[in-house]
This record gives C-alpha cells, sequence and structure tokens, in this order.
C-alpha cells in the first residue's frame, strides 16, 4: 500500500503553518491583539484536523527532506519522517495547542501583549513538531534548542517580574546542562556510526546485535539521556519545572505539562532502539527517584500550579522509568494520556485562578464547588484520570508501566505503587483543600464559573482524558518497538496483570479517601503541625535549589572568579606591565599616538616597508 | 574594470571627497559615507550572488585583477573572489556599512571621523579580495592605521589612552611578527610570486623540511594569534573595543580581526602541514584557554560592553578548534563562524553602542527592563544575546556545531568536552545573566528618556540580524560553494602530512577507532 502523494505536501504544511503565523503576527498583525488569537486559534485547529487527516491517509511511513549542510563525512537534512510514533506526538501536539489557544483567547484578552504571546506560542508548536517529524538527530537538537528558547520567551512573558525573569533564565541555563551532554551523546553516535539519520540509524542497529557495542553505547545512551533529563526535568535537573510556573497557566498547560517537557520521553522512545544494557538501568532509576521525590513534595505545596508541576514531574518519571525498563510503548501510552488529562487539570487550575482573581495559594480558596460546578466537575475528571482510576485513560497507562515494573525490579515495582498513593493524596489534598468546606478569603466567596470559551477547550479534553486509554496502543504501534509493554483494551488489564491492576486500583482509592479525611474540614495544613519536621523538608523542597546554590557557589563561580581574577591581575598586565623596558616603549609609543599625527604611521609604516624589502633582497 | 576594484574604490572615493571638498558639512560628509558604503554593500550582495556565473582564471579566482607591483620581488596587487572570501568579503561590506550607519552619535570632529572610518573599510575589503600575500597585508595595515588614531581620538570611557595604546601594541606586534613569518614561508617555499596560490604549489611540489616549519608556524601562529585575540594575547580586545567609538568597534571585532584567522586558514596552516600538525597540542590549550577561561571571566564582567568584549574574544576559540581539526567539517564550521561573528560583533557592538549615550559606563547590575522600555532596542539585544550563546536560526550554531563535530578524534576529547561546555554552557550562563540584567525585570530609572533606536542605525541593525537569521537558516549558502576550496586545501594538508612522514600519530578519526559504517559493507 502506498501513500498518496500529497501526504508529505501536508506534513510539511502543519510544520510551518505555526512559523507562518508567527512572523505573520510579528510583522502584519502585532497591533491587534484578539485577531493575532483569533487567527493563531483558527490556523492551529486546522493544523490538528490536518494531522487527523495524515494519520487516517497514511498507509506507510512519510519522509521527505532536504539537504541543510552537506560537507565531506557529515549530511545534515532538515526533513519530515512520519511513522506511527511520530504521527501520535503530532496529533496530541497539535490537538493539546488547539485547546490551549482557543483557552487562551479568553484567559489572556486583557493583556496588552497579547500579540507577543501568540507569536512565542506559534514559535513553540513550530519548534515541537521540530522536533516531533525530526529524520536525523541533529535537526532533533536543532528545534530542541529552539523549543528551550521559546519556553524562554513564554516562562519570561511577565518579565518585569524579577520572579519570572529568574525563573525563564533558569529554565534555559539548566536545559542548556542536559544539552551539553545530549550534543556529545549525538557526536559520540556519528563517530562510531557515521551517520545521523534515524532510518540509517535503525537499519544498522537491526542488523548488529546493538550489546556488541556497548562500550560506547552505554555513555552515548547516557549522553543522549541527559537531553532527556534537562527537557523533560528528570532528577537531578529538575529543579527548573517547578519555577516556570511563573509563566501564565495556559503556557504551563501546553508546554510544561503536555508537550515539552514529554519531547525528553518522545525523544528516548525514538532511540529506544539504541538504548543498552546499563543505560537503562540508569535510566529506569532515575525515572523512578524523579517520579519518588517528586510526589513527595507535591504533599506539601500550597501553590495550585506548584502541586501540578511536580505532580507532571512525579508522571515524567514514570515514564522514563517506563523507558528505562524496556516499556517503551507503555512510556508513550502514559505519554498520550497525560498530555489531556494533564492539560485539563492546568487549564482547569487557569480557570480557577481566573475566578479568585488570579490568587494561586489553595489555602485562599475553599468552597468552589458550588461556585464552579462545570470546572469542578471538569478538574475531578482530570483528577481521577491522573490518580488512575478505572476506566478513566490514567488506569490503562499507569498500569501498564506498573506491570513492567513488575516484571523488571521488585524495589521499582514498590516505588511506582507508593507513588500511586502519593499522587491520589495530593491530588484529593488540592481537590479537598480548592472545592470543598468553605471560601476562606473574600475573592473565593466571589468566585463565579469561568466563561464559556474557557470551559469548551476543558469540555474537550475531558473527553480523551476519560476514553484514550480504550486504544489498543500495542497494534497501534505495531512493530516499531521490540519490546511489548503493557497491555490494554477495556477489561484487560485486570486479565493481563491483575496484580498492578486491582493493587494499583486499590492504593489509588487508599490515599483519595485518606486525603479526602484529612483534608475536606480544615481551615489550615494539620501535616504541618503533626509532622514538623517532615514537612519542613518536603515543603522546601529537599532543599535542592538550596544545595545547589552552595554547589555552584563553590564550583562554577568560583573558576570563573579565579579566572577572571587571572586575567586581569596577570595576562592583563602580561605585555604591558611586564617590563620596565616594555612600559618605557609603550610610553614613547603612547606619546606618538597622542599626537595623532597621520605622517607618524605613515613614517613608521614606510619603516617597516624597507624593512621587508631589504630582507626580501637579501 | 573588475568589480572587486569597485569594492575598495567606493570607500576610497568617499575617503577622497571627504578630504578633499574643502568646507564639506558635517551632515554631508556622512550622507556620502552611508551612500558610498550602501553602494559597497549593495554590490558585495550581486557579486556574492553571482560571482560564480563569470569566468575564472586558472587560479579559480572570479573578477580577477593582476596587476605586477614590484615585478622585481614577484609582489603584485592580486584581488579577487574565490569560494573561500566570498562570504567574508560580502560580510566585510556589510559590516563596514553598518558601522558607517551606527556612527549618528559622533558629534566631535565628524568629517575626520568618516575619513578614516572610509579608509577602514577600504582596508579592510582590500584585504579580504587579495590572494597576493603582500597586498593582504598591505591593506591590513591601511585599515590598522586610522584604526588606532580613532580609538586614540574618538574613542570613551576613563580608560582611553591606556586601552588604546594597548591595542595599538599587541596589534603592532603580532603584525610584525606574522610579517616576519610571511617572509621566512616565502623565502623558504621556493615561490617566485607572493601569491597564495603560488606559495602553497611551490610547498606542494618542494615540501620545506620539517624543522623549517617548526620554527617559521609559531610565528604564524602568534603573529596572527595576537591579531584575532588568541589566548594569552586576548587582553587587548575587550578593553579595547570597550572604548572604541562604535563603529570602529564594529569593523574591528566584525571583520577586520578576522584577517589573522583568515591567514591561518588560507596559507599558513596549509602551507606548514608538518609545522601545524607538531603545534596543534599547543594550539588547543590556547584555544581552551579562549573558550573555557575567557569565557569564565566573561561570567564576572558588569559592564556590557566588557561582556561583549569577552565573549568576542571566547567566541574566536570555536574557529581555532576548527582550524586544528582541519577536515572538511571544521574548516567549513570554522568558515561560517568567522562570517557568523562579523555579523554578531557588529551587532553587539552596535548596540551598545546606542546604550551608552544614556548609560556611559554600561553597568549592567544597574539596567533592567530595556526590553520593556525600548522595544526594538531590547529586541535586537536580546537576538544577539541568544545568537551570541548558539541558539539554532542564527548563522553561529551551525558553525559551532560543525567545528564540535570536526573536532572529534582530532583533539583530546576532554578537549572537546570542555569546549561543548564553553559553548552551551559558559555561553549560556553568561548571555542569559545580561538578558536578566539588561532586559528583564523592572524598568530602571536611567532608561525613562531612551527613545528607541530609529533611521539608518535601525535599518542597519535590521540588516545585521537579517544575515544572521539568513545564514542561520540557509548555511549552505555559504558552505556549498566553498566545498571545492576546502576541498583542496584539506587534500593539501593532508598530503603534506603524510608524504613527509609515514609514522603520523595525528589522531585521525579512521584511525582511533574503526568505522562501523565501514565494517557493515
Amino acid at each position: 500500500m502506498e501513500n498518496p502523494e500529497w501526504i508529505s505536501n501536508v506534513v510539511w504544511l502543519i510544520f510551518a503553518m505555526p512559523l507562518f503565523m508567527c512572523l505573520a503576527i510579528r510583522f502584519i498583525t502585532r497591533e491587534h491583539g484578539q485577531l493575532s488569537a483569533d487567527l493563531s486559534s483558527l490556523v492551529t485547529g486546522i493544523g490538528f484536523i490536518l494531522s487527523l487527516l495524515v494519520f487516517f491517509s497514511m498507509k506507510e511511513d512519510i519522509h521527505s527532506y532536504f539537504p541543510w549542510i552537506v560537507v565531506q563525512g557529515l549530511d545534515v537534512s532538515i526533513g519530515v519522517e512520519i511513522n506511527r510514533l511520530s504521527v501520535l506526538m503530532l496529533m496530541i501536539v497539535t490537538g493539546v495547542s488547539t485547546a490551549v489557544f482557543y483557552f487562551s483567547r479568553v484567559y489572556m484578552r486583557d493583556d496588552p501583549d497579547l500579540s507577543r504571546f501568540y507569536s512565542a506560542l506559534n514559535l513553540f508548536v513550530f519548534s515541537m513538531l521540530g522536533i516531533v517529524v525530526a529524520d536525523n538527530l541533529l535537526q532533533m537538537f536543532l528545534f530542541w534548542e529552539l523549543v528551550g528558547v521559546s519556553s524562554f520567551l513564554l516562562i519570561g512573558f511577565w518579565f518585569y517580574k524579577p520572579s519570572a525573569a529568574n525563573a525563564c533564565r533558569k529554565a534555559f541555563i539548566v536545559n542548556r546542562i542536559g544539552d551539553f551532554g545530549f550534543l556529545l551523546g549525538i557526536i559520540l553516535v556519528w563517530h562510531n556510526t557515521g551517520d545521523i539519520s534515524f532510518s540509517k540509524l535503525e537499519s544498522f542497529f537491526h542488523s548488529f546485535d546493538p550489546e556488541q557495542f556497548s562500550s560506547w553505547l552505554v555513555p552515548a545512551g547516557l549522553l543522549l539521556f541527559c537531553g532527556a533529563m534537562g527537557k523533560s526535568a528528570q532528577f537531578p535537573l529538575h529543579v527548573w519545572l517547578p519555577d516556570a510556573m511563573e509563566g501564565p497557566t495556559p503556557v504551563s498547560a501546553l508546554i510544561h505539562a503536555a508537550t515539552m517537557v514529554a519531547a525528553g520521553v518522545f525523544m528516548l522512545c525514538k532511540i529506544s532502539f539504541m538504548l543498552v544494557g546499563s543505560a537503562l538501568d540508569v535510566i529506569a532509576w532515575i525515572g523512578a527517584i524523579t517520579s519518588l521525590v517528586a510526589a513527595l513534595i507535591a504533599l506539601q505545596q500550597d501553590d495550585i500550579k506548584r502541586i501540578l508541576a511536580y505532580s507532571t514531574l512525579s508522571q515524567l518519571g514514570y515514564m522514563v522509568m517506563a523507558v528505562g525498563l524496556s516499556a517503551p510503548t507503555a512510556a508513550m501510552f502514559h505519554l498520550t494520556t497525560h498530555a489531556f488529562f494533564k492539560a485539563l487539570l492546568f487549564l482547569g487550575a487557569g480557570a480557577i485562578i481566573f475566578s479568585v482573581h488570579h490568587e494561586q495559594n489553595i489555602w485562599k480558596m475553599g468552597g468552589l464547588r458550588q461556585s464552579m460546578p462545570l470546572t469542578y466537575r471538569l478538574f475531578l475528571v482530570g483528577t481521577l484520570a491522573l490518580c488512575g482510576i478505572f476506566p478513566l485513560s490514567g488506569f490503562y497507562s499507569k498500569d501498564a508501566i506498573i506491570a513492567a515494573a513488575q516484571s523488571g525490579n521488585p524495589i521499582l515495582f514498590f516505588i511506582s505503587l507508593l507513588v500511586v498513593f502519593l499522587t491520589a493524596f495530593y491530588m484529593f489534598r488540592l481537590v479537598s483543600v480548592v472545592f470543598f468546606n468553605k471560601p476562606r478569603t473574600e475573592n473565593a466567596s466571589h468566585a463565579h464559573e469561568a466563561p464559556t470559551g474557557m470551559i469548551i477547550p476543558l469540555v474537550i479534553l475531558a473527553v480523551p482524558s476519560v476514553m484514550a486509554g480504550w486504544i489498543n496502543i500495542e497494534e497501534f504501534f505495531g512493530t516499531i518497538f521490540h519490546h511489548a509493554g503493557g497491555a490494554n483494551l477495556f477489561l484487560l488489564p485486570f486479565e493481563h496483570s491483575p496484580l498492578p491492576a486491582f493493587l494499583g486500583l486499590f492504593i489509588a482509592f487508599l490515599g483519595a479517601v485518606l486525603a479526602f479525611q484529612i483534608y475536606s474540614k480544615v481551615d489550615e495544613d494539620p501535616v504541618v503541625e503533626k509532622a514538623g519536621f517532615i514537612s519542613w523538608v518536603l515543603g522546601g523542597k529537599f532543599f535542592i535549589d538550596e544545595i545547589y546554590r552552595v554547589l555552584i557557589a563553590c564550583t562554577h563561580e568560583l573558576l570563573a572568579k579565579i579566572a577572571a581574577w587571572f586575567d586581569r591581575a596577570f595576562l592583563a598586565g602580561l605585555v604591558i606591565k611586564g617590563s620596565q623596558g616594555v612600559i618605557e616603549f609603550g610610553g614613547r609609543a603612547l606619546r606618538l599616538l597622542q599626537t595623532g599625527n597621520l605622517q607618524t604611521y605613515a613614517l613608521w609604516f614606510f619603516i617597516g616597508l624597507s624593512v621587508l624589502l631589504y630582507f626580501i633582497t637579501h | 574594470m573588475s568589480p572587486v576594484l569597485i569594492l575598495i574604490f567606493l570607500p576610497l572615493l568617499a575617503a577622497a571627497a571627504i578630504g578633499l571638498i574643502p568646507g564639506i558639512k558635517n551632515g554631508v560628509a556622512r550622507n556620502i559615507a552611508l551612500l558610498t558604503h550602501f553602494a559597497m554593500a549593495a554590490l558585495a550582495v550581486t557579486l556574492f550572488v553571482q560571482y560564480d556565473q563569470n569566468p575564472a582564471n586558472a587560479d579559480g579566482v572570479f573578477y580577477a585583477f593582476q596587476k605586477d607591483w614590484v615585478p622585481t620581488l614577484g609582489i603584485q596587487m592580486y584581488l579577487g573572489m574565490d569560494p573561500l572570501n566570498a562570504a567574508m568579503l560580502l560580510m566585510s561590506s556589510i559590516v563596514c556599512f553598518t558601522a558607517v550607519a551606527c556612527s549618528d552619535n559622533v558629534k566631535e570632529r565628524p568629517r575626520t571621523y568618516y575619513l578614516l572610518l572610509s579608509l577602514m573599510s577600504a582596508g579592510v575589503v582590500g584585504a579580504f579580495s587579495s590572494f597576493d600575500v603582500f597586498s593582504f597585508y598591505f591593506f591590513h595595515e591601511l585599515a590598522l592605521v586610522p584604526t588606532f588614531i580613532l580609538i586614540g581620538g574618538w574613542g570613551a570611557g576613563p580608560q582611553r589612552k591606556y586601552a588604546s595604546y594597548k591595542l595599538t601594541l599587541y596589534l603592532t606586534g603580532g603584525a610584525l611578527l606574522a610579517l616576519a613569518g610571511i617572509i621566512a614561508l616565502y623565502l623558504h617555499s621556493n615561490a617566485t610570486s607572493f601569491s597564495f596560490f603560488a606559495i602553497l604549489a611551490a610547498v606542494a611540489d618542494s615540501p620545506m623540511s620539517e624543522s623549517t616549519q617548526n620554527w617559521i608556524f609559531p610565528l604564524l601562529l602568534i603573529g596572527f594569534g595576537v591579531l584575532v585575540s588568541l589566548w594569552p594575547f586576548h587582553t587587548w580586545a575587550p578593553l579595547g573595543y570597550g572604548h572604541a567609538p562604535t563603529g570602529v568597534a564594529m569593523i574591528h571585532a566584525g571583520a577586520l580581526k578576522k584577517f589573522g584567522l583568515y591567514a591561518l586558514l588560507r596559507l599558513a596552516i596549509p602551507a606548514l602541514p608538518l609545522g601545524s600538525e607538531n603545534w596543534a597540542s599547543l594550539l588547543v590549550i590556547l584555544c581552551l584557554g579562549n573558550l573555557v577561561l575567557v569565557g569564565l571571566a566573561a561570567m564576572r564582567q558588569k559592564q556590557l560592553h566588557m561582556l561583549i568584549g569577552f565573549s568576542s574574544v571566547a567566541h574566536m576559540g570555536f574557529v581555532f578548534m576548527g582550524l586544528v581539526a582541519y577536515n572538511h567539517i571544521g574548516v567549513t564550521g570554522a568558515l561560517l563562524v568567522m562570517v557568523a561573528h562579523g555579523f554578531l560583533a557588529a551587532l553587539s557592538f552596535g548596540l551598545a553602542g546606542a546604550l551608552r549615550s544614556f548609560s556611559p559606563d554600561l553597568d549592567m547590575t544597574k539596567m533592567g527592563g530595556l526590553l520593556k522600555q525600548a522595544p526594538y532596542l531590547g529586541t535586537a539585544l536580546g537576538i544577539a544575546f541568544f545568537a551570541g550563546c548558539g541558539v539554532p536560526g542564527f548563522a553561529n550554531f551551525a558553525g559551532e556545531v560543525l567545528i564540535f563535530f570536526g573536532a572529534w578524534g582530532h583533539v583530546e576529547s576532554f578537549a572537546l568536552v570542555l569546549a561543548v561546555w564553553s559553548g552551551l554552557v559558559i555561553g549560556g550562563v553568561y548571555m542569559l545573566r545580561a538578558f536578566r540584567n539588561v532586559l528583564h525585570g523592572p524598568v530602571s530609572e536611567k532608561w525613562s528618556t531612551l527613545p528607541d533606536i530609529s533611521g539608518t542605525s535601525r535599518f542597519a541593525i535590521n540588516l545585521l540580524i537579517g544575515a544572521l537569521v539568513f545564514f542561520g537558516v540557509l548555511p549552505g549558502t555559504i558552505t556549498q560553494k566553498a566545498q571545492i576550496s576546502i576541498n583542496g586545501l584539506v587534500q593539501q594538508l593532508e598530503k603534506g602530512r603524510s608524504s613527509q612522514d609515514a609514522v603520523l600519530d595525528a589522531p585521525h578519526r579512521d584511525a582511533l577507532t574503526p568505522n562501523l559504517a565501514q565494517i557493515q559493507k
């Protein structure tokens, strides 16, 4: 079966449209914010429809490219390569973007810089699609960096706020540390195989057993994983994501929950054929640690967006762990469902923040169940999906990962179950405090239902949040991955792997009920008093930021101080102050210079010329 | 007449008009300089687009102009365009035009200023269009002398005198050392003329002994290196640029400084294959000095112009690393970074110059909110910061990445790791700190009366950004045509290294690890 001829052009169109939109806003509609917003939303919607069209019309992989730099020994192309993996990601990115674009039209309508917001959002979608369709590692790296830039621009959208300005700088630099490893990994792979294109690398590793190259493939895999650690905010490079919540809430939903942070997981799945041996173990453990640490921190956060941010970290940890357990199918499955329900939760949080006049502290909300019934129900759908309650999407994808952990490693299995409990606990803490009890502040008591323009995107996201788990993910991916992940279809998890399914469900109920019992009737966190020290450590996020500050101050900053001092005190005087005679000469040169006389220079020039001629003639 | 000659004559014409027309008004002088430089830039663009549609001479030079100068010595005026200097000429011409355009805040003796600046541009363009070592050197000096006068006479800042004489001392010293090296090279090469091609052909035919190469190469390396602010001879650069008038910093840091790199790329390394190989490990250490030590020092700079100066010195390290590798990928990357950095340095110094009248000390800790107060200026500066830390979409990214690829296997791996760290992390830190301090945050009171850039300087800034983006998106427009020349140079180098010494310990990619792609076949 062959693809229709037009299909690669459609993919190029989907890829290029956001860039054109970004430029059009910059150069044409800049003065008309609402117009920019409407047009962008329309174009993104078209992009989503076209992605669906591609999905339903493609019969085989699509590949089309043009050369970017061709030098002997290195061909870099910019291309679009669509297989089952990337078409799924294409639909997620354009779909969630559409919802977020429509939501922001209302949420951001009073901002004077609406056009700037939408041009940066478009730039982001373009860069993200560049990662999704990339046909080689270097193109992926190129757009990887661009995604970092657009994320920087959006986190720092309110750049005149010092906190936002600091947060976007931190995000960029932490990501750069990850990218440092990523680029070295790419170079290492290229050096050993002579290629950077995914299809050639894949056929290369298909004809050889990757294990025989483990001497360089393990370090290369770990270096590539560094890139994923930065972008998908894995421990210990996770510190930028909570701070990134300084950006507008729709940005958090699109970039820092659904798409960009998933890019790391996507990349790992895309290169999963190159991940072998101990590289996989490291990836699994880093993922597990991230999921546990982030879930623990989330227990004692009071900012609604930060709780969701730590929850995102924790779920990303799950996905990364799944990759490490050689279950990329499960990772992509969870990535898909998570994109929907986490975007739903973030946009729901946006609707709440909008209604309570930009208050983000959950203890200053309360009782919103009455005033925002629709938002409450939608938020609850997202929460249940996130907690993995049957039959919502999160149940299936999470079960796939837990099942992989069960067959992989007992400790990882235990951690993944513990995280299920913690997830249910902190999410129902949030729900209880925000929606139950009575309004705790003036703003909360005046809250009202969000406008229709914001509710509709929530409804649209709620549908896949419920149903995305019912697709047969293994059949969907077919032969892309060698390793089978978990199981699915409506009741399949209970038959396939009954222990994780029942255990996970039971534990999630336990966490939810416990949190509801503790938090639904209180006005301040009772845990803070009862478990003072633990609460202090968790509330302080294990003080990782503080540790980093000290570490950086006594390593990199110290080196910089020494280098600057060395430059100033020693090198600057190397020639000038080095010897008395030179100073004397310098003084004369200075006096010559001060004459500002062209003749003097002409004279010097002439003397130089004579010396030259003398040398040549002798 | 060769259009390349017109390229040089245009600024000379401006200099002559400004100098000779009696009682010429200041504004008229500026307009003359602007017009001629604009014509030069426009001509350079036209030539760049279509130069290779004309017949080339035997050396592969288009629009060649050859005229004997001192025939008994083989000295000639040999100008033209070939795939290696085409991009350099384009970049220099645009940079020179923007330097004139961004000089609108010169209030002191503007006529003399524009006269000297025009001489500088003639020198720069002349140097990069030369194929004869002598005219190459001559034009460089033609540009250098006005540089000294301009910094001494029109510079700003408390240490102006010190900065200008330090710069003079270093650059004169470097140029003299390089001259000695060139003469030594010529004398030992049996060449009958001073043209690049003749010298390269001569050393290919009758290679010089290794010991001769070993003592000539350091003269050229250090001599040209000083001109390019190779560590530890770089300290003239941040100080000198920081105190130079805007236009001069733009031309020197952007275009003229590349003279040394261009000479190493085109002549010194391929002509001395063994000398350059034996001195390679030293050069790696020195270029790590640029990349890491100067980069780290840049993190500690508090003044914007010093930061730009330090980062510009650090960027030279990438080019040196590409030259150490001297394979197709590395040389192509070095060429790209040279061109990209030319536009970038002009952009950064041009913008810093626009800020200077409002904040003479350019203290970044006291700046803030520029993006809000002057959105155009702020955005342009933000673009310069991003381009400076190697963000894709700007020409620097492609060049730097190529250099990293090219250098792998040719330098020690720890050196490459440090270089990548410098490019991605150290560069990111200092550029983003500047971003935070200057552009983000609450609006500083200092800016309340700052106007946004307008008029010709705005046009010039747009042109520079446009060039950075154009070559960032389509680097192939530079790299593809250059492959022919680069092939020739790389082959000459490899031949020179393999024919004389069978037991080479050059760390070749293929020698280090067997290429798996070849095993597969």
